[in-house]
């Protein structure tokens, strides 16, 4: 690995994603390239249908791109069965969902430690349960997902994420289900984990108020990346998607 | 919400599927059982009357407790499935009365097109039921068979009211929670105390049957079996209704070591164990009353076959009768109980579909997913032989003493390892089985399914 591909947190090369059948072939991703380095706040952005759910999957390793290549911080994602992936992706990435994907029986704590339990790593409870009050958490280490609001569940899910200490965290519309304050709670702990540790982050969100807590926006239409917008702020991304949307519609006609 | 309940039928067939299945099956061996109180009731001699209603009563009789008891779990655990989805029902306005009554329509139409459909089939099995007591001498071979108005009555009828009775008590369930607590209703820490109290009263009768037949039959031949019989259905029924209790138990002894050496799959499989004892609970049911009930009838019935002196009431000629009832009983009720282990498991473990995508994407490779179903279904089966095995002590070990004046019964010693063996090989093949299918979805797509 050379050093400049340990700077390199993701690497897409032109990936290409199509679903359906050979007869009717859907393209989801159109040959993507896109490279962010480490410690960099990337928000992926789009009218819906433009492919950033497939890219996060594909970037991620949970769904196989078509063609093309992914490289987490230096390393292509192997080719292997579920195993294999599974086994690379909780050792480099860690995941923030919009339905937060906590395990029910387990509690806030057990839920942090279980990446490293299934990773046979040695669990360090203590640097789990600082993480958990890091996000401000400290007193619900033993409450249940069902226990805790929507807001403490991504908390939850958040420090779940930076437990590994992984080369990439993805968030998959991290805010979708939260009311706003409990959103933005969630956006400045992301802020926060970029800023003061030096973790990556790329985050698919459709909301220009989301978007500009990152420090670069990456817009997608119709499966290609069609422009990039750094140090962003709300009303420059709503006015940039709004033309987007405004595109696709026409294209559409 | 009537119209809502037939369109759920109609789009999600899969998931009435165990409840139709029970009933179907429930109703078929009533009405085998039952069609032989039409076959007496059809102008026979007396001996044949009384041969033919021993048999639909006492077999029947038992096979009856044993339906109303599958079908009314198969039909409450599937019910209890569906929480979050009549969760979102009273979120967006419908009123408990509602719900309970989508719950109840449903539950009436699937057990009610079970039951009819299973007419022919239960038709089809009284009458190799009745061929089997001709063939060994039981029942002349003038006497015609009948399936009539009461086989009918009884088979539709115990179904259907079992699957309501179930329904309305779930429906009641429902309605006491308010709409928010039910979205994320939490499964109960304790079981009820009219649960624990049923539990504790079956486990009474049956040790006072085995009590009664020490007491009342020694010496006195096979008559010992009026008591000794029923001891072991009547521990197993109780066992399984304490079953989440069981769960906690063996958890309390298993769960420090299996956390400790099963790796991360033992620590989740724990995790689970602890806190869903009431779900895991209803598939231990059926291995307790499989295993309890076939190992003390075959036991009793060998002890009987090498016992010296046939003594006792019960004339030689009824004999014979008395050993085709018992291995007619517990073929009916160990068919029905596997069936009924293999139906919840499946059902449990596909309702499950949504959190094992959940464990893949903290990182768990199907692999230890599958480890942490085996275990769990290893631990089921362990728990649910132990207590069956002692809920068959109710009848071996009182009916031994009875019979021979031993304590230790001579009887075949591969009785008790082949049951337990198909109890712990269908527990496990149907969890891990369903686990495997349940995997093949995409994790992303798994997390995504309403569950």
């Amino acid at each position: 690995m050379s050093s400049l591909d340990a700077r390199e947190a993701l690497r897409l090369d032109d990936v290409r994603k199509v679903y359906g059948t050979a007869d009717n072939p859907v393209t989801a991703l159109d040959g993507v390239t896109l490279r962010l380095p480490t410690g960099s706040f990337t928000a992926v952005m789009g009218p819906s249908g433009s492919g950033k759910s497939t890219l996060l999957q594909c970037a991620a390793g949970l769904d196989r791109a078509t063609s093309g290549s992914v490289t987490v911080a230096g390393q292509p994602i192997p080719t292997g069965g579920e195993a294999a992936v599974t086994k690379f992706r909780r050792d480099r990435i860690g995941f923030v969902f919009q339905q937060f994907n906590l395990l029910p029986t387990l509690t806030a704590l057990e839920n942090v430690t279980l990446p490293a339990r299934l990773a046979g790593r040695r669990v360090d409870r203590k640097r789990c349960a600082t993480l958990l009050a890091q996000v401000g958490l400290g007193d619900r280490l033993h409450h249940r997902p069902a226990q805790l609001s929507g807001g403490q569940q991504q908390r939850v899910a958040i420090a779940r994420a930076l437990a590994s200490s992984p080369a990439l965290i993805f968030a998959d519309e991290p805010t979708g289900a939260l009311d706003s304050r409990a959103a933005r709670e969630v956006l400045a702990l992301l802020a926060t984990a970029v800023r003061d540790h030096g973790q990556t982050v790329v985050m698919v969100t459709h909301d220009p108020a989301a978007a500009a807590y990152a420090g670069a926006v990456v817009f997608l239409a119709d499966g290609r990346i069609v422009g990039h917008l750094a140090r962003p702020t709300a009303d420059a991304v709503a006015e940039r998607l709004a033309h987007l949307t405004d595109a696709v519609a026409v294209a559409g006609v | 919400m009537v119209t809502l309940a037939l369109r759920t039928l109609r789009h999600r067939t899969g998931g009435f599927l165990a409840t139709f299945a029970a009933t179907f099956l429930g109703a078929t061996i009533l009405m085998a059982f039952a069609s032989l109180f039409d076959t007496a009731a059809g102008g026979v001699d007396t001996a044949t009357e009384e041969t033919l209603t021993l048999m639909a009563s006492v077999a029947g009789g038992w096979c009856l407790l044993i339906v109303a008891f599958a079908v009314t779990s198969t039909l409450t655990l599937a019910v209890r499935q569906r929480d979050r989805e009549l969760a979102l029902l009273r979120s967006v306005g419908a009123t408990p009365g509602q719900v309970g009554r989508m719950v109840v329509v449903e539950a009436a139409v699937v057990a009610l097109a079970a039951a009819v459909l299973a007419v022919p089939a239960g038709y089809g099995l009284g009458r190799l039921l009745f061929t089997l007591l001709v063939r060994t001498d039981q029942v002349p071979a003038e006497v015609a068979y009948r399936f009539g108005s009461i086989a009918v009555g009884i088979g539709v009828g115990v179904t259907v009211l079992g699957a309501l009775l179930a329904a309305l008590a779930t429906a009641r369930r429902l309605g006491r929670m308010a709409a928010q607590e039910a979205l994320v209703a939490d499964e109960p820490r304790r079981m009820g105390w009219k649960r624990v109290a049923a539990g504790v009263l079956l486990v009474a009768v049956g040790a006072n049957n085995g009590l009664l037949t020490v007491l009342l039959f020694s010496g006195a031949g096979s008559d010992a079996m009026q008591t000794a019989g029923s001891a072991s259905i009547f521990a197993s029924a109780g066992l399984a209704l304490l079953s989440p209790a069981l769960i906690r138990a063996v958890t309390a002894v298993l769960g420090g070591p299996l956390a400790r050496l099963g790796g991360a799959g033992g620590w989740l499989t724990v995790a689970n164990l602890r806190r869903r004892s009431h779900q895991l609970g209803g598939a231990l049911m059926p291995i307790i009353l499989f295993t309890g009930i076939s190992v003390g009838t075959l036991v009793m019935q060998s002890v009987e076959n090498r016992a010296d002196a046939p003594g006792g009431t019960i004339p030689a000629s009824m004999q014979r009768n008395i050993e085709t009832l018992n291995l007619v009983v517990v073929g009916m009720i160990a068919l029905f109980a596997a069936i009924m282990l293999v139906n919840t498991l499946i059902a449990a473990t596909t309702y499950r579909r949504r959190e094992f995508g959940q464990q893949r994407l903290a990182g768990a490779t199907p692999g230890q997913v599958r480890r942490m179903v085996g275990a769990e279904a290893a631990v089921l089966a362990v728990t649910g032989v132990l207590a069956g095995s002692v809920a068959s002590l109710a009848t071996i070990v009182p009916y031994t003493i009875a019979r021979t004046d031993r304590l230790v019964p001579d009887a075949p010693a591969v009785i008790w390892p082949a049951i337990a063996l198909a109890a712990v090989v269908l527990t496990l093949a149907a969890s891990i089985g369903s686990a495997r299918r349940a995997l093949r979805t995409p994790a992303v797509e798994a997390v995504g399914l309403t569950a």
